[in-house]
């Protein structure tokens, strides 16, 4: 729970100080078992499970959800693990969306 | 001997289960092929020994063959930060890539009587891998473009019926994994909130 808070309250501040933020986005892929991109979610970012499941049915319903947010290293490190399980990643600044 | 009934837990971060002969031949064969797969595309004499040592490829394109494309795709939409982005971290990618197949190959290798106990990290190795393995032959029969339906009505000729038969069965055999690790985390959880 703390990660989180604290997670919250480094964007706000990346939004204040004009940095934009960055944003992970993963693509619906009809391969990957739908078990297995909630797994994913929840080991590579520490989401809950009810969280993980959201974000994998935003995935498979809209064709596409914002995974994670933050500076563009650390956008490019989440996309780079989440390519070593196979998801279909990518990153862009978040105020091109 | 029987065929495997899937993963399953013992007790905390251990999860097991037994394959038959062939099985074994069948997951050891496939590993094989993602290992080659990957090498395949590992650098050709590069010009610049230094940059190889520090991971920097000399791919800055998109692999040709569609296979490799899928497990090694673009982290931007942009070509020009695209093949930037390639540049540098590829050859990670693929050799995490190659160490989670071989990760499984050595369990299966090191087992005599079939059977693998994976903890939490080679579990995690074991998923990457069959996963793997599962988009490649995703890209092989097509899947993106075809309902179930025509897969599972392939004609008893056509060579892609055995491929969409592996395939069909690593998902079981995935999803058996997953459920045995998310029991796992499942617990965690509700313990971590028990003594918050």
């Amino acid at each position: 729970m703390v990660k989180t808070a604290d997670k919250i309250e480094e964007e706000i501040r990346a939004i204040f100080s004009g940095d934009t933020p960055w944003v992970t986005i993963v693509w619906d892929d009809p391969v990957n078992l739908q078990t297995y991109v909630v797994y994913v979610f929840m080991e590579l970012f520490g989401y809950s499970k009810a969280r993980a499941t959201e974000l994998m049915l935003q995935v498979h319903n809209d064709g596409k959800a914002i995974v994670s947010t933050g500076s563009r290293e650390e956008m490019e490190h989440d996309v780079a693990r989440l390519h070593e399980y196979g998801l279909w990643a990518t990153l862009q600044r978040g105020d091109q969306l | 001997m029987t065929a495997t009934e899937g993963f399953k837990r013992h007790g905390d971060h251990s999860y097991i289960a037994q394959f038959a002969d062939s099985e074994k031949e069948v997951l050891l064969n496939l590993c094989e092929q993602i290992i080659e797969l990957l090498a395949e595309r590992t650098d050709h004499g590069h010009d610049d020994p230094l940059a190889a040592m520090v991971g920097i490829t000399s791919h800055d394109s998109p692999p040709e063959d569609e296979v490799l494309h899928r497990l090694l795709p673009n982290a931007y939409a942009d070509a020009v930060d695209a093949s930037e982005f390639r540049r540098y971290t590829e050859s990670t990618l693929r050799q995490k890539k190659q160490a989670h197949a071989i990760s499984m190959r050595i369990h299966l290798k090191s087992s005599d009587d079939g059977t693998v106990d994976l903890d939490h990290e080679s579990a995690n190795a074991w998923l990457g891998a069959i996963n793997d393995i599962r988009l490649a032959l995703g890209v092989r029969l097509k899947v993106e473009n075809s309902s179930r339906e025509e897969l599972e009505l392939l004609a008893p000729d056509d060579p892609l019926r055995g491929v969409y038969a592996v395939y069909t069965w690593l998902g079981w055999l995935q999803e058996t994994l997953l459920s045995a690790l998310i029991d796992d985390a499942d617990e965690d959880e509700e313990a971590q909130l028990g003594n918050s």
